[in-house]
């Protein structure tokens, strides 16, 4: 009769498996109201995306078959000078609003901070919040509208300069197009961030000021060696919602460009856009939609690496 | 377990049978269901009452679904999901793209047997549409012209009769100067054109004899006529009203609502423009709707600049159509309703409204618009309709009666793929020409590259 050996790695399985079943059993009614969650997102979310990726390598028709055309929707893309410019435009006018949002908004937030009466804190951030609640329908009017040769900028341009002043059409202005954009991306999304920062900033300990205060630091220096030190988790938080969210700005561009700085802001989901429903090439405006995402995937990935994301503080 | 499987089995087969049987039953009873962008109803209510009309009118059960907005991608969302449809409304440049990707039903073998088509619409406009020789749209309604539209009103105040404007651009240039002397105000530009669309210069081009758009040469090779040399006059003629604040900037920007609001009776803010044939009419009947008479304001038009040999050359409109996709169930039904729509009747339907609603007939025949349908302008779809010989009862808004009479000067252009590329080329070299970032020679030589290296034209 063979002698039985035990078998420690075998038996250190075994009893994982058997805790994790029970661990499964206990928490059964947990699990099962996490499943329309999980079919929400793979339904809604990662079917459409595996489909998108898919697609990318189909030379697809509107109505009727796809044919496996392999990497060749993205050499057609690769190739192209028009992607090419729209991957540049998107990353100037992406980044540029970014960097501009994020420091207006952390502006924002210290003066906001500073304003010692809640009442008129409360009237400054809302007054500050309510353009990120506008779609870009509205918000690029009002802007395209102020901006325009009777608008208000122009009037206010040729009461400074006289009768001599020659109305300036600012949105036809190539060299202006992308700091507009710029400009009025990061108008709109200040606020938003500025809410973010307060909250943060609101939550910091009162006695560290007061501390520091008898230990006769200025206002300044509280700003910056309490106030933004302590602000750190959350600007990492924002920083990785920014940088996630840097490619995917369709809305401001479909609204505000025109054909005259098209080339200049025209960023990849404008040309997505452009080739998959206005011209119905849905294989490249997929191969496309697929670089969006993996250039997105590898810059919030350098991002998080750069800020030490998972670190606290 | 066993039992529960078979149960939802057999659920599903019955459930299948249920909606086969439905579909069986919506064929026989010869339903087309329609996807339109601008024809129908003005709103949901009136949409379902125009649907009704046109069932009854043509013995089907028409079902006219009709987005409020974001059309094209509407449009776009149902055919890649496969959803069927035995009519849907499209435009030339998607036209073209829909015959390339074969998504459309060859309607050539139909119209060819159908007395009504053949003989209501101008073979001329069949000639347009097709591909290869083959047809696979119908028509929405008979495309106008663009031409030069002017306020007779503030003409006549700067001492001008529209009637004996020289056809030249010197003729209408001393036309701006008159209009800018009699109007200094800084708001009032007298020529407004939207050159960011590239809308439209063809009342201009047409006295250096070019056609816009993209023409083909002896050789077979194609061009961009406006991206030549010869194109140079016209342009320079356009920095120098900008550069005497004759044209009004916002041009470089505009859309054409915003043109059509500044010519509108409302703000006078511009006295010539270059829009469609009907705008002329409508313009009229809306200030005459917010109670303007015709002494105070009073939309005129001209065919523009003459050509060298003395005649004149506009643009006509591509078509919009009705095309049939090849997953459509009842195409017959489909050819009928373009049948219909091809007939006085139909173009009734199509201009006037529904019966009831937008106008009254009463024994004698004489046709009445009521409120609603004097609100709705006379358009559900086709301010004219395909029907050659279609009488509109009510009579032509005003204006639009004399720019009709221009009409035989226009032709289409040819329908590309890339239509948009090629407006946002020329529109931008050609707003950097007549804002004087470049001179017009290079301007137009970067606009010539641009244009092939993208793909528009061959040279």
């Amino acid at each position: 009769m063979a002698e039985k050996t035990l078998n420690p790695q075998k038996i250190r399985e075994e009893n994982k498996g058997k805790k994790l079943m029970m661990k499964l059993k206990r928490y059964r009614f947990i699990y099962l109201m996490l499943i329309p969650v999980v079919v929400y997102f793979l339904v809604f979310s990662y079917y459409p995306m595996l489909l998108g990726v898919v697609n990318s390598f189909r030379e697809i028709r509107l109505l009727g078959g796809a044919a496996f055309v392999g990497w060749k929707n993205y050499q057609t893309i690769l190739s192209s000078p028009v992607y090419s410019q729209a991957f540049v435009n998107t990353l100037i006018v992406g980044a540029g609003t970014f960097v501009l949002q994020f420091a207006w908004g952390l502006l924002l937030a210290l003066c906001l901070n500073e304003i010692r009466r809640k009442a008129t804190r409360s009237f400054f951030q809302t007054i500050t919040y309510i353009p990120y609640l506008l779609s870009w329908a509205v918000v690029g009017s009002i802007w395209i509208t102020l901006l325009s040769p009777s608008g208000l900028i122009n009037g206010l341009l040729q009461v400074i300069q006289g009768e001599s002043f020659r109305k300036v059409v600012f949105m036809s202005e190539r060299s202006y197009a992308r700091g507009i954009m710029i400009f009025t991306g990061a108008w709109k999304g200040a606020g938003y961030f500025a809410a973010l920062f307060l909250a943060a900033i609101i939550s910091i300990n009162p006695t560290l000021y007061e501390a520091a205060s008898i230990d006769g630091a200025s206002r300044f220096q509280q700003m910056f060696c309490i106030t933004i030190p302590a602000v750190v988790p959350t600007i990492k938080v924002v920083t990785m919602l920014g940088v996630m969210g840097m490619l995917r700005n369709f809305d401001q561009i479909f609204v505000m460009a025109n054909s005259n700085i098209m080339d200049k802001v025209r960023n990849l989901l404008y040309l997505i856009y452009n080739e998959g429903i206005v011209q119905f090439k849905i294989g490249p405006a997929s191969a496309a939609a697929c670089v969006v995402l993996l250039a997105t995937m590898v810059i919030s990935f350098t991002v998080r690496k750069l800020i030490k994301y998972d670190q606290i503080g | 377990m066993k039992k529960l499987l078979s149960m939802i089995l057999v659920l599903m087969l019955a459930m299948g049978a249920f909606a086969a049987m439905a579909a069986a039953e919506e064929a026989e009873a010869g339903t087309v269901r329609m996807l339109a962008a601008v024809t129908g109803g003005k709103d949901e209510e009136e949409n379902i009452l125009w649907a009704e009309a046109l069932s009854e009118a043509t013995g089907l059960n028409v079902i006219v679904e009709k987005p409020a907005s974001d059309y094209d991608n509407i449009l776009m969302q149902k055919l890649s999901a496969g959803e069927s449809y035995d009519l849907i409304y499209i435009n030339a440049s998607q036209y073209l793209n829909l015959v390339q990707q074969g998504a459309l039903t060859d309607l050539t073998d139909y119209i060819a047997a159908s007395e009504i088509l053949s003989n209501n619409v101008p073979a001329s406009e069949w000639e347009d549409l097709k591909v290869d020789g083959r047809i696979y749209a119908g028509f929405n309604k008979r495309e106008l012209h663009i031409l030069v539209g002017l306020n007779r009103v503030m003409l006549e105040a700067a001492g001008i009769d529209y009637t004996q404007i020289e056809p030249t651009l010197d003729g209408y240039y001393e036309v701006f100067k008159a209009l800018r002397e009699a109007n200094p105000s800084k708001d009032f530009y007298p020529f407004n054109t939207i050159l960011s669309q590239n809308w439209d210069l063809q009342p201009w081009m047409a006295s250096v004899g070019l056609k816009g758009g993209v023409v083909v040469d002896e050789d077979g090779q194609t061009y961009v006529p406006y991206a030549t040399d010869a194109a140079a006059p016209v342009w320079e003629w356009l920095k120098k009203l900008y550069d005497e604040e004759l044209l009004d900037p916002a041009s470089f920007v505009d859309a054409t609502k915003d043109m059509r609001n500044k010519m509108g009776a409302a703000s006078k803010q511009t006295a010539v423009d270059v829009d469609w044939a009907a705008w002329a009419g409508l313009h009229n009947a809306n200030a005459a709707a917010d109670g303007v008479s015709v002494d105070e304001y009073d939309i005129v038009t001209l065919p523009g600049c003459q050509t060298p040999d003395g005649s004149y050359s506009l643009h006509k409109g591509s078509a919009s159509l009705f095309a049939v996709p090849v997953n459509a169930t009842n195409v017959e039904g489909a050819v009928k309703v373009l049948e219909y729509f091809a007939t006085q009747e139909g173009g009734l339907l199509l201009t006037l409204g529904v019966e009831g609603n937008d106008y009254t007939v009463s024994d004698d025949g004489a046709y009445t618009l009521t409120e609603i349908g004097a609100s709705h302008a006379m358009d559900h779809g086709a301010p004219v309709p395909i029907y050659t010989d279609f009488v509109n009862p009510i009579g032509l808004n005003r204006g639009l009666d004399t720019a009709l009479q221009y009409l035989d000067y226009a032709s289409i252009e040819k329908i590309i793929p890339n239509e948009g590329t090629y407006k946002e080329i020329v529109g931008k070299w050609g707003i950097s020409i007549v804002k004087g970032e470049v001179d017009v020679t290079s301007g137009l030589e970067s606009m010539r590259n641009e244009l092939v290296t993208m793909g528009v034209c061959d040279k």
